[in-house]
């Protein structure tokens, strides 16, 4: 289904009825997209509602006119500029202006993407159901995201286990004469080979011992919170 | 399909066997003693609790909302001379209000105390990315949402119906007793209806007490029942524009990001004739105001217009206490922390609690016969746990997997559009059971997750090197 969305040709999209009530205009053009560090200090972000503190509004909820209570009249700056980028069509990535020599340059998908939602995450927009977004990854397929993540990893992780069984093997060889088919025999050299691949695969940074300490720890937690009750009981 | 259609319709009109009471003993009419005294699940072995002669065992249940409406009217009906203490008879506690499908079967509720019927519901990734699911839903399945103004009153009116004493009043505190079987003396002030009257003080002799008061309960605090971790859930309630109303008709919304909370989500569920836009969070409550202002910046563009009625804000247990039940004093809904993780529901289980702590006092004293002990009361607690301990855990483990960080939000709304997720979740929601499901389909499913997450997680790798 979003495959056949992404192919709908491109129609100009009125992208300018996003800003058509903004008061100020902020010049819209692609190249911000690419420098979302640098808006950041032009567009006005959403601030405490503080009592009175009247920040640049633009529309304005209604404020207390039937006297309902004490309602809030409530300021919602929103000056932000909004998410725009020609490649970027009804709510999802157009493929069609992504072909490179005749095929989907799924790299470049995958860069639009993270910029748009490294965009989205310092400036959040409001979800508008006219313009609805539905893009989703599993559009670009699987060997691109292997190509492009998975094999740089995977040759990090394999040249570490090559070095460390290159030496492992030389180190028992010196010590105990044995040779590495005969290694291969042993159970605990089998064993200290799976601990080997183990840790090289888990471990891969200092601080992922930690990180699988306290995993571990987390999985067991809300159980020990259930059962605190029946401790009681055993204690009588 | 047919089947699976007549098995959930059969599973809404048959009325389960807790609800009905055979035994309708008269309050001085002792039972003869040769009558036996099954008890189904045994903790430990059953001491023999001596007989009452003269009355029927009293209790006390602290705390009118629905957990002390529900069990209130079970205890009335099992024949227990029953006073329920309640504090504001007419409070609009803030709340979401959402009750599932299975709640209005079991406590048979009638039909107009529901507002809404939500049968769709949007979920709102932190990239926008909107899903809607509610399309595996048949016509006849719902979730209702309710004023708890409504329901806790009717539930109480019910109660009362059934014989059960409603006062209105404010619980102070609770003598222990002195002896074994001793009673348990409690302090509280009983309101006259005088608008600003401290109440007048009055005690009452109990047997047995139940908590039912609430997340900051009083009770709890008298057998150090213990603290635990909680969620402030804030919430305004916001008057929109008729044909703003209209999209929210049987819509509920939920928007995940860390813009919006960094460990719950925010929502806009529509009430009776407005919406109620919130959000909440356990670990950074001091910027709740914050996610709130997100919250209500990602859903402008649909509450446009709109006036704020009402803001409110309450605690939401994390998780149950360390005690749950001490000697002849046990604790049901929020008291205990019987709040779901993930989708921080609460309504259902407060009264299921109620009930079933109820029934096994109850049980324990063959209808308000014999003296109740702790062991009647931890047959609650067993088979509470046994019963709903899977739904806990699969909703505690989603939230650890899918509230971390915004690549798993992204991954948990992409999963969301998956046909086989939509129908398990709603299943086990509106249905209160875990269904082991199709194994084929559950590895699909086990696949696509941990495909979405590498993905969103891989996105979010490389917005780190921007």
């Amino acid at each position: 289904m979003t495959s056949s969305m992404a192919f709908i040709s491109s129609t100009p999209t009125n992208l300018q009825s996003f800003s058509s009530s903004s008061k100020t205009h902020f010049p819209i053009n692609p190249f911000i997209i690419l420098k979302p560090q640098r808006l950041n200090l032009v567009s006005v972000k959403a601030t405490e509602n503080g009592s009175g503190a009247a920040i640049a509004v633009e529309e304005k909820k209604d404020s207390d006119e039937g006297g309902n209570g004490a309602p809030v009249a409530d300021d919602v700056a929103e000056l932000g500029v909004k998410f725009e980028d020609p490649k970027w069509v009804s709510g999802t990535w157009d493929l069609n202006q992504f072909q490179k020599g005749g095929a989907t340059d799924w790299d470049a998908v995958i860069d639009a993407e993270v910029k748009r939602r490294k965009w989205l995450e310092d400036n959040p927009e409001s979800s508008n159901n006219d313009f609805p977004v539905v893009f989703d990854t599993s559009i670009v397929p699987w060997w691109a995201w292997i190509k492009r993540f998975h094999l740089p990893e995977v040759e990090r992780l394999n040249g570490r286990a090559a070095m460390v069984g290159f030496f492992m093997a030389y180190f028992v060889d010196s010590l105990t004469g044995i040779g590495l088919v005969d290694q291969m025999g042993n159970f605990f050299c089998k064993t200290l080979l799976f601990v080997a691949v183990a840790g090289v695969l888990l471990i891969r940074k200092n601080e992922d011992i930690e990180t699988l300490k306290k995993l571990i720890d987390e999985t067991t937690f809300y159980d020990k919170q259930w059962q605190a009750t029946w401790q009681d009981e055993k204690k009588e | 399909m047919a089947s699976v259609a007549l098995k959930s319709f059969t599973g809404l009109r048959q009325s389960s066997p807790e609800n009905h009471h055979s035994s309708k003993s008269l309050f001085s009419n002792p039972l003869p003693s040769t009558q036996l005294h099954y008890r189904r699940l045994n903790v430990l072995a059953g001491k023999s609790s001596p007989k009452i002669t003269g009355r029927n065992l009293r209790v006390a249940i602290i705390g009118g909302g629905p957990a002390g409406g529900a069990a209130a009217e079970t205890l009335a009906k099992g024949g227990i001379e029953t006073i329920l203490i309640e504090r504001k008879l007419d409070n609009a506690k803030p709340c979401g209000g959402a009750i599932p499908l299975c709640m209005v079967g079991e406590f048979d509720l009638p039909l107009d105390i529901i507002d809404r019927r939500v049968t769709k519901m949007k979920m709102i990734s932190p990239s926008n990315v909107a899903v809607d699911i509610g399309r595996t839903l048949k016509p006849h399945e719902y979730i209702g949402m309710v004023r708890r103004e409504v329901l806790d009153c009717y539930l109480r009116d019910r109660a009362a119906a059934a014989g059960a004493t409603v006062i209105n009043g404010l619980f102070v505190k609770m003598d222990k007793p002195t002896d074994k079987y001793a009673p348990y003396v409690i302090h509280y002030n009983e309101y006259d209806g005088k608008v600003g009257s401290v109440g007048k003080k009055v005690t009452a002799e109990v047997d047995a007490v139940i908590g039912a008061d609430g997340a900051n309960s009083r009770v709890a605090k008298s057998i150090d029942a213990g603290d635990y971790e909680y969620a402030i859930a804030f919430q305004e309630r916001i008057k929109i524009p008729d044909d703003k109303m209209q999209y929210y008709e049987n819509l509920a919304e939920m928007y995940v990001g860390d813009d919006v909370s960094p460990d719950f989500y925010g929502w806009v569920f529509p009430k009776c004739d407005h919406v109620a836009v919130g959000t909440g969070t356990v670990t950074h409550k001091p910027d709740i105001k914050k996610f709130q202002l997100a919250t209500r910046l990602r859903a402008r563009d649909k509450i446009l217009g709109g006036k704020i009625i009402r803001v409110e804000a309450h605690p939401i247990p994390e998780h149950p206490r360390p005690r749950r039940l001490a000697d002849r004093v046990a604790l049901v809904g929020d008291a205990a922390g019987y709040v779901t993780k993930c989708s921080g529901e609460g309504i259902y289980f407060a009264a299921k609690s109620g009930r079933m702590c109820a029934e096994a006092i109850v049980e324990g004293s063959a209808n308000g016969t014999r003296m109740v002990d702790e062991a009647d009361l931890r047959n609650y607690l067993e088979k509470w746990d046994k019963t709903y301990w899977p739904t806990y855990k699969v909703l505690d483990i989603l939230q650890k997997v899918f509230y971390r960080s915004n690549p798993a939000r992204e991954a948990f709304v992409e999963m969301c559009a998956d046909e086989y997720v939509q129908k398990m979740t709603f299943d086990s929601y509106l249905y209160k059971r875990v269904v082991p499901g199709n194994p084929l389909e559950d590895l699909k499913l086990a696949v696509n997750t941990i495909g979405s997450l590498v993905r969103a997680n891989a996105l979010r790798k490389e917005m780190a090197k921007i």
